[in-house]
């Protein structure tokens, strides 16, 4: 059997999702629906103050409460959790706050009920006081601020790639990355052209409609914990170690998420519902609502400045980027986003000199985190309007300078690491073909005025990661795939069943996947990062081809000669059908960690993502309103399991940019999110799509993923904003380096360039 | 005065069949469904903008999330769970599976329900008349385009039958 | 959410003698979408809760002595899909249109939508400058006033607590022609930034008479009269629109908020204020 894609039956067909059926019939099992007997429902009080120390919490009006079972603070967490940390990153994060609070929102109190009416109004009752101690917003203010956001830090050790990490003291940077190749200073003395440009970006949230939830049911021994969770082996390792209990004591169950987006990983709602579980011994559910998801977690606000050294041809010679992360008061995995995405911060070109610098910094914001990209479309922010302002101002073709500087295949990326499987190339050719680039571009000449711009990105696949799966087949030839990624819409169950279908000529319809289940589905690091396909992709595999070979020794053992079916070999081993066979699958790439001092490696990656956009855009010069008229979506995922699902990824992920570029920003009036509602947080609906969208999975194929496909769910969000930030330069010649794109902004900008001139 | 948190009783047609059953004043119809069992009306947004709620009443579209579940007394409520009939999937049902009209699926009950009503008033809706209908509904995973195509192909497929 | 407990009138009469018991703690429902908001974010904590669904009639649209009639019970989504209101005022099917969503135009009634006092709604506005009038009733009272002077402020009205809008009378003037154009400032459906309510009679190409009523941008709906009596007469060209949008600046003062700063706001108002004539006189219909 070949692996390659004319010769595939199952890989490569864009069958309707497995759970179909149940999606449009509402009958869907989400951790939101889950209801236990006797569970109690979890209000949490939270603090109104973004940085103070808490004087008194007073709980007696609410534990009075008619129908209140239990109101507790963190004093009852310590009865039970003595340490009561957590973090991916840091242990930096509490239960329930202690002794401060870092930030507006952040978890003081809760309160137990029956009836939520109950919890929610009780928790209204609680009141507490705080000496307010001066607080930090701002990542670059938050640098060298004597205010300081965390006394003392923990480092946590649970991911390789952060082990090295150690919290410094009297400073908010929680991790600085440094990545330093050849002389960028030397260059910058002696070049022609030195451009310097400073970009921004907001805090957005990833709004999934589930909204975070999740359910515990505690025992002194056993632990069983249903939640919406995209790393089910994460919960289960930090609870063990959270209670001091082994891991086969913790049974961590996930079903379909209704969207996660990054939102939904390591530990959010799982250590308290844990914790409440045990003081009440009643099973508890905390489902938060679409308000207290802004207040707990989101997207780092970012500043980048960047600098290059250009020959008069365009070539770029030198680049130096200093990037700054709002992390807000907690880590989460911050610090991976400031080290994993750091080290692509120089963009996808040939460049000898590279400097990098990159902080993690705390402030008294809600805490920052993983979303859709992890830090990969606030640089492309950043280096592709950088490209463009340079291209403008040496006259050079904004697609040409790009030709001119793109990184190759061969040809070594900032960390040293050599290229190899990444389609930059192909998929910046295919957006200017899309887009029509080498044709002259009606820009009109009354008020609404119309521009095109384009962008490339490549984002690293995180490692090193551990996936593992089983393939159990059945005494009558049925087969179950049994792992613990988790399908939060981007239909991993679906291309999954996929591959093990290709593998034992079964059909995708007839594979069960099992819901990750910790009693039952082997380790996998997380669902995140686009890296299920490539790294449980090729545990998938390995589990079935384990399983096939099994069977097929059994069949050769019993002299079973061809054709048969996989339930005749059953029969004649067991007698019967009876018995059952397991695959194993256990894939974690090699990787090569970047040296401390500059940052280099030269196994940065186990696979690259590509994306590409290209937009065009009409602007009312009159108002700054813009109208995306075409949009544009390239991306190299290698060879595509199911094509279907990939194109409904490109247009699903280049939307949600959208929002990010033009409408989405939480606003904070000291420290308080004002806007924490679908009112006044506007997400992207149907009269906000463009009228044409365009997708494209170039033909590709990476050589080393199953069946030559790699991830894509993030790989359509790199390009969009700068693309429509160069658009709208080139139809009204202004440039803008903050996020979102709002109408005034532009409005205000064209005024400032007509003021100018 | 205080405030006794009576039970009200009612008494309506869920999806053809006469519910009987009580409800506290301040409960919305969304408690009332999950109290039911039923799992396709969801409260997300909470505030009637994102369309995850939607219950049909009286034939009439409206947000769960928003209505006291008192209101449903003496109307006809249909859900998504309705729609089925002995197995058979809807036309609309049917059609969002075909053009892969969903991702995470959380949404896609309101946006069934929106559009039957939409096509029972528009047999055969143009592009811009379909997305100013459904722009009460949202989908943060974005599946729009093919929902507006799923939309289409419903239309289709009703007029055919 | 607290519990309350609920009234049921069957007519008019009893839900205006309910209110006329002056209890601080009761409130009037129809829709009720806006009101179950602020009682789930606790703005609102009621005891009783009038239900002015159960209040039998009170919903016809009809004409009456050269007024479209509208009953303040009558559901938007009723008077968005009305054959008479598509006849006679066009422009008001079309703010039903884009008006919040189909299903809150489903529940949200005529008078409960006017009495909310959010100055960002659509209907004062363009009610306001078709010159509407509101029938405002309590139990022992009935009074007439303008769309325009029951907004008093901020979630303020003209209205007592006992006191209920019945009915909203607009005149019918075929002469005349209307429109109403919503700016939203952040994704396509939203709250307006700027509503730009106009309603004029052109004779060839001179405005023998105009009203223009500005939504959103201030505390309450605001008739530009000084833009008025200076385009009156006028023929309308360039040069007077432009002179028209000044004089209009001079009249508002918008707030600043998340939709918008005040000088964009003001910029708004001049561009918008300039294509709402501008979509009258070119397209020559009621419509927006």
């Amino acid at each position: 059997m070949s692996d390659y894609p004319n010769s595939l039956k199952e890989v490569g067909q864009s069958f309707p999702r497995k759970e179909a059926r149940h999606k449009v019939t509402g009958q869907t099992n989400y951790t939101h629906h889950i209801k236990l007997p006797g569970m109690l429902i979890g209000k949490i009080f939270r603090s109104t103050v973004a940085h103070g120390k808490i004087i008194s919490i007073d709980t007696s009006q609410a534990k009075a409460y008619p129908g209140v079972f239990a109101v507790y603070t963190s004093e009852d967490i310590k009865t039970i959790i003595p340490d009561p940390y957590y973090g991916p990153a840091f242990l930096d994060q509490p239960i329930l706050a202690i002794n401060k609070v870092h930030f507006v929102g952040e978890p003081v109190a809760i309160v137990l009920a029956e009836d939520i009416h109950i919890a929610e109004n009780a928790a209204q009752l609680i009141t507490a006081e705080y000496e307010e101690l001066p607080a930090v917003y701002d990542e670059i203010e938050a640098m060298s601020s004597d205010i300081v956001v965390h006394d003392e830090l923990k480092p946590s050790g649970t991911f390789p790639d952060l082990k090295h990490l150690h919290g410094k003291k009297n400073t908010n940077i929680a991790l600085d990355y440094h990545l330093k190749r050849g002389n960028t200073q030397a260059i910058f003395d002696s070049a022609e052209h030195v451009f310097e440009h400073t970009y921004h970006t907001q805090q957005v949230m990833h709004t999934p409609l589930e909204q975070m939830v999740s359910v515990a049911d505690a025992h002194q021994d056993q632990v069983t914990i249903y939640t919406a969770s995209q790393s089910p082996s994460f919960v289960r390792l930090e609870i063990a170690r959270l209670l001091g209990m082994r891991e086969n004591q913790i049974r961590v169950k996930v079903p379909h998420l209704g969207g996660g987006f990054g939102a939904k990983l390591y530990i959010k709602l799982e250590a308290l519902v844990v914790a409440t579980s045990l003081l009440t011994k009643r099973p508890v559910k905390i489902s938060l609502t679409m308000e207290e998801q802004f207040y707990t977690i989101t997207k780092h606000p970012t500043t980048f400045k960047i600098k290059s050294a250009v020959d008069k041809n365009g070539k770029i010679l030198a680049r130096r980027c200093d990037v700054w992360w709002n992390g807000g008061a907690y880590a989460d995995i911050g610090p991976r986003v400031t080290q994993k995405s750091g080290f692509t911060a120089a963009g996808p070109y040939d460049i000898e000199n590279v400097e990098i610098e990159s902080y993690a910094l705390y402030t008294n914001r809600p805490p920052s985190g993983a979303l859709r990209g992890f830090g990969i479309p606030q640089l492309v922010w950043a280096y592709e309007s950088h490209t463009d302002q340079i291209a403008r101002a040496l006259n050079i073709d904004p697609l040409e300078i790009r030709r001119k500087n793109i990184l190759k295949e061969g040809r070594p990326q900032a960390t040293g690491t050599i290229m190899k499987g990444a389609e930059i190339e192909k998929v910046l050719e295919s957006v200017a073909a899309k887009i029509d680039w080498s044709k002259p571009f009606d820009k009109g000449t009354g008020t609404i005025r119309r521009g095109r711009g384009i962008a490339i990105a490549f984002k690293a696949a995180v490692a090193p990661t551990t996936s593992t799966a089983i393939v159990m087949i059945n005494a009558d030839g049925s087969c179950i795939l049994s792992m613990s990624s988790v399908d939060m819409g981007q239909a991993s169950d679906t291309s999954m069943a996929q591959i093990v279908a290709e593998v034992l000529n079964l059909n995708t319809v007839d594979i069960k996947v099992s819901q990750p289940d910790t009693d039952m589905t082997p380790y996998d690091m997380a669902t995140l990062g686009s890296r299920s396909v490539y790294h449980m992709g090729k545990a998938v595999k390995l589990a079935a081809e384990d399983a096939k070979n099994k069977l097929e020794k059994m069949a050769q053992d019993l002299n079973l000669s061809k054709p048969y079916h996989f339930r005749d070999v059953f029969i004649k081993h067991y007698g019967m059908q009876a018995g059952s066979i397991l695959g194993f699958g256990s894939f974690i790439p090699s990787y090569t960690p970047p040296d401390k001092k500059d940052g280099s490696t030269l196994n940065a990656t186990p696979f690259w993502m590509v994306g590409g956009t290209g937009v065009e855009i009409s602007i009312d010069t009159e108002t700054g309103h813009i109208t995306i008229d075409r949009l544009i979506n390239v991306v190299d995922c290698g060879n595509p399991i199911n094509p279907k699902i990939v194109d409904t990824q490109l247009s699903g992920a280049a939307i949600m940019q959208l929002g990010f570029s033009l409408t989405e920003k939480m606003n904070l009036d000291a420290g308080q999110v004002t806007n924490a509602s679908f009112a006044d947080y506007k997400i992207p609906g149907f009269n906000d799509i463009p009228l044409v969208i365009e997708n494209e999975a170039i033909e590709a194929y990476q050589i080393d993923g199953p069946f030559g496909a790699k991830g894509v769910g993030e790989s359509a969000t790199f390009g969009v904003s700068p693309a429509i930030a160069n658009a709208i330069e080139d139809a009204v010649g202004v440039r803008i380096n903050e996020l979102p794109m709002t109408p005034e902004l532009i409005f205000n900008a064209m005024r400032k360039a007509q003021q100018k001139s | 005065m205080k405030i006794v948190n009576q039970l009200i009783p009612i008494q309506f047609k869920l999806n053809g069949k006469t519910i009987e059953t009580e409800v506290q004043a301040q409960q919305n119809i969304i408690e009332l469904l999950n109290k039911l069992n039923l799992k396709g009306a969801r409260e997300s947004c909470g505030q009637g903008l994102c369309g995850a709620c939607t219950v049909i009443v009286n034939n009439k579209a409206v947000s769960g999330c928003l209505e006291f579940a008192k209101s449903l007394d003496k109307t006809e409520v249909r859900t998504i769970e309705g729609l089925e009939i002995n197995g058979a999937l809807d036309p609309i049902q049917e059609s969002f599976i075909e053009t892969g009209a969903f991702q995470c699926g959380f949404c896609t009950p309101g946006f069934i329900l929106m559009t039957e009503q939409l096509l029972n008033q528009n047999s055969n809706p143009t592009d811009d008349e379909i997305r100013h209908y459904l722009s009460g509904n949202l989908c943060r995973c974005a599946a729009y385009p093919e929902i507006l195509k799923a939309v289409h192909l419903a239309a289709q497929k009703r007029a055919s039958k | 959410m607290h519990s309350f407990q609920w009234v049921e009138p069957k007519t008019l009469t009893e839900a205006l003698d309910f209110l006329s018991m002056d209890d601080p703690d009761i409130r009037m429902v129809t829709g009720g979408t806006a009101l179950m908001l602020m009682m789930k974010s606790g703005v609102f904590t009621p005891k009783k809760l009038i239900n002015l669904r159960t209040v039998q009639g009170n919903s016809d649209i009809l004409i009456k002595d050269d007024h479209l009639c509208i009953g303040s019970l009558a559901c938007l989504s009723e008077i968005e899909h009305s054959p008479l209101v598509a006849n006679e005022l066009p422009s008001l099917k079309a703010v039903m249109k884009k008006l919040s969503n189909v299903r809150v135009r489903n529940v949200a009634r005529l008078g409960g939508a006017l009495s909310h006092g959010d100055p960002h709604m659509d209907l004062p506005p363009l009610l306001s400058c078709l010159d509407a009038s509101v029938r405002i009733q309590s139990k022992n009272s009935e009074r007439l006033i303008k769309v325009l002077d029951l907004y008093l402020g901020y979630y303020e009205t003209a209205l007592e607590n006992n006191e209920l809008i019945t009915e909203v009378l607009i005149p019918l003037k075929p002469d005349y022609q209307s429109t109403y154009i919503k700016c939203t400032t952040r994704s396509a459906d939203d709250w307006p930034a700027l509503g730009v309510a106009v309603n004029l009679h052109l004779n060839q190409n001179i405005l023998e008479d105009i009203r223009i009523v500005i939504g959103a941008v201030c505390e309450t709906p605001t008739m530009l009269t000084l833009t008025q009596d200076f385009l009156k007469n006028k023929t309308i060209n360039d040069s007077v629109l432009n002179e028209a949008a000044n004089i209009a600046l001079t009249e508002i003062n918008p707030l600043s908020d998340e939709l918008g700063s005040s000088e964009y706001k003001s910029h708004l108002v001049s561009v918008y204020l300039k294509r709402a004539i501008k979509t009258i006189i070119n397209k020559g219909a009621n419509h927006e």
